[in-house]
């Protein structure tokens, strides 16, 4: 049985707000270079982008409360963000070199 | 099973999300439901004018001929012309010139209608439309907080908004099926606007959970660009955008003269080559000239999003196709995604169904925002009594007094600012400035008011004002219609005679709140912010007294003030 959730409120919160526009930035970047046409696809992309960016953040930041605590809450996001955002300048270096 | 700790959690996020962001919420989906009647309003509010009919379609050749000589930059820019003959429309044609301004700095349009006098010759006016409805948009976009504060504040608004929902939802799981469809009407009045708060709420999930992603992704469109651009595409971003504003863009001339096609041909070419396309106006560039072309915006109804950035342009001279991409079954599937989302926000599908749909859950997202504060105001005072009466501590009173002055504050100047379209017309030199200053003087005196009385007592005061100012729109279009000498209109149609109806109900309906707000203040529970007596002049009924018609009535009022 896990113990109780701490609340942590502003640590999570930040970590939602700021990991979580991370989170939102480089999954949808990932999209866009490995998505249906890549990165040439028409210029419907970038307009389509900003609508699941809000949707990846808002459920990053609503979710973020159910980490342990504020510090596994960094430590999660932080490293999905080192993750994505490590897979997206890969794939800006191989299709952009 | 979710467990307890994570519920008891998350209806702390749920309390702090909606507190901080239910005033900004109520005023942008008040404004939002009447957006969702942009053009009525908008017609509403136009003066008489020549009028669409004034020159027949088929004159419409010379008029357009007669415009592009007198006005080069028209001819090169564009010039409108009108199909539909609505009020908002002011004549056959018309059109946008720049405002005189220093070379490369930001600057004003300024607007031109021209007709065909009796004489065949060109008669062509700068006037400024009424931007009443513009007006209201910019309210619901940005609360009236100026750019670009305005939409990143909304921006934050909307995201703390979709985390309300979330945790919304988790703290009601668990007793989903116990309380969703138990809406307990009786003597647990707080009870019962918890029950009614979730029903309303769940019943319109899938239309808030819409909102919520494309609120956000809509306020913060800018910064989100400009991020895409630096992290994402590293520069792409502005070539492919290039190229796809190249659809809207219109060939260059070439200098031969070119005959041009009526434009009821070019409407019957349009028809044959684009059958379920249906065109709102058209838009002609570079009139005479053999490469002259015209773009005529207009839905393709089937799909989400039916009537936005979708049109196509033909030729002038041969009425062939030029550029047909960006229509709803023309455009590629991301484009298809994003205006889906689009369409979903603005509501844009199905017709007038979905129009009135929206414009009721509009009004019921302005009600749960409200209701919301309420329960939280009502649950402090619970909490704080503990058997005995108290006194209402300084932060209650505080959030009591900025909810009625914020909500009412809205309703009353959005009311009296339309009024003013009217009265104010050809009375003042710059009317669409006036509208600005006749709502914030009403909203901020309003907010002003509610603290200076408290929560109860303005809340009827200001009620009161919400129905005297709602009356008056249908009251000023009786009188228009009653005096001419009052040198106003009353339009005819059906549309503006609607805006007057819904206008004349709603204000029944404040009307009705006030009432019952004023028994609230007087014989309910002392201790509470809704109370006009001291705590202990008197023994309270353990619970408020019942509402005139009923509890259920209730849950069909966008706002209402007495719990």
């Amino acid at each position: 049985m896990p113990g109780d959730i701490r609340p942590d409120w502003w640590s999570k919160a930040s970590a939602g707000a700021i990991l979580g526009f991370g989170l939102a930035l480089s999954l949808v970047g990932l999209y866009a270079y490995l998505g249906p046409g890549g990165i040439n696809a028409p210029g419907g992309r970038y307009s389509l982008m900003r609508y699941l960016e809000a949707f990846v953040w808002i459920a990053v930041v609503g979710f973020c409360f159910l980490f342990r605590s504020g510090r596994a809450a960094w430590a999660w996001l932080g490293a999905a963000n080192l993750l994505a955002f490590a897979a997206l300048f890969a794939c800006r270096f191989y299709f952009f070199a | 099973m979710i467990r307890a700790d994570i519920v008891k959690l998350y209806k702390t996020v749920h309390t702090w999300t909606g507190i901080t962001c239910g005033f900004a919420l109520f005023i942008a989906f008040y404004a939002g439901a009447l957006t969702m009647f942009k053009e009525p309003i908008s017609r509403w509010a136009s003066p008489p004018a020549v009028g669409v009919a004034a020159v027949s379609l088929d004159d419409a050749p010379r008029l357009l001929e007669l415009v592009a000589a007198a006005h080069p930059e028209a001819r090169e820019e564009g010039i409108k012309l009108h199909l539909r003959g609505n009020e908002n429309e002011p004549a056959r044609v018309t059109w946008e010139e720049d405002a005189p301004h220093q070379e490369g700095q930001a600057h004003e349009h300024v607007h031109w209608w021209a007709t065909l006098k009796p004489d065949g010759t060109l008669l062509a006016k700068q006037e400024e439309p009424s931007e009443l409805a513009d007006f209201i948009n910019h309210i619901h976009m940005r609360v009236g907080i100026p750019e670009p504060w305005g939409s990143y504040f909304m921006g934050v608004v909307s995201l703390l908004y979709g985390v309300a929902l979330i945790s919304g939802v988790i703290v009601l799981l668990p007793s989903l099926i116990k309380d969703l469809f138990a809406l307990r009407v009786g003597k647990n009045l707080k009870r019962m606007w918890l029950d009614a708060h979730n029903v309303v709420g769940v019943a319109a999930l899938p239309f808030h959970i819409a909102m919520a992603i494309t609120s956000t992704a809509l306020s913060f469109s800018g910064p989100l660009w400009s991020v895409q651009e630096s992290v994402i595409f590293g520069g792409k971003q502005e070539i492919l955008n290039d190229l796809d504003n190249e659809p809207f863009r219109a060939p260059k001339p070439i200098g031969e003269a070119g005959v041009m096609m009526p434009p009821a041909q070019l409407l019957q070419k349009l028809k044959v080559q684009a059958s379920d396309f249906e065109p709102r106006f058209m838009i002609f560039r570079n009139i005479g000239d053999k490469a002259a072309s015209v773009r005529v915006p207009g839905a393709e109804r089937g799909y989400v999003g039916d009537t936005h950035l979708g049109g196509v342009m033909l030729s002038a001279v041969t009425g062939e196709l030029l550029k047909d991409s960006t229509r709803p079954s023309r455009q590629d599937p991301d484009r298809r995604a994003s205006e889906t989302f689009y369409g979903l926000h603005a509501g844009q599908y199905e017709g007038a169904t979905i129009t009135w749909a929206y414009f009721f859950l509009g009004l019921s997202g302005a009600w749960l925002f409200y209701g919301g504060n309420l329960l939280w105001i009502e649950t402090r005072r619970k909490n704080a009594r503990k058997g005995g009466e108290v006194e209402q501590s300084r932060s209650t009173r505080l959030l009591g007094s900025a909810t009625v002055g914020v909500c009412l504050g809205c309703v009353a100047g959005i009311s009296l600012t339309i009024v003013a379209a009217k009265w104010l017309h050809g009375r003042v030199a710059d009317l669409n400035h006036w509208h600005e200053l006749v709502y914030y003087a009403v909203f901020l005196g309003s907010v002003a008011w509610a603290f200076a009385w408290g929560a109860a007592r303005s809340a009827v005061q200001l009620l009161w004002l919400c129905c005297a100012a709602t009356l008056a729109i249908p009251l000023t279009t009786l009188l228009a219609a009653l005096f001419p000498a009052l040198d106003m209109w009353a339009h005819g149609s059906a549309a503006t005679i609607g805006v007057d109806a819904v206008a004349f109900i709603g204000a029944l309906c404040f009307a009705w709140m006030a009432i019952a707000t004023t028994r609230r203040i007087r014989n309910g529970p002392a201790d509470s912010i809704w109370s006009i007596q001291k705590a202990g002049d008197r023994a309270a009924p353990r619970e408020p007294m019942a509402l005139p018609g009923g509890g259920s009535v209730t849950l069909t009022v966008p706002i209402r003030l007495n719990r």
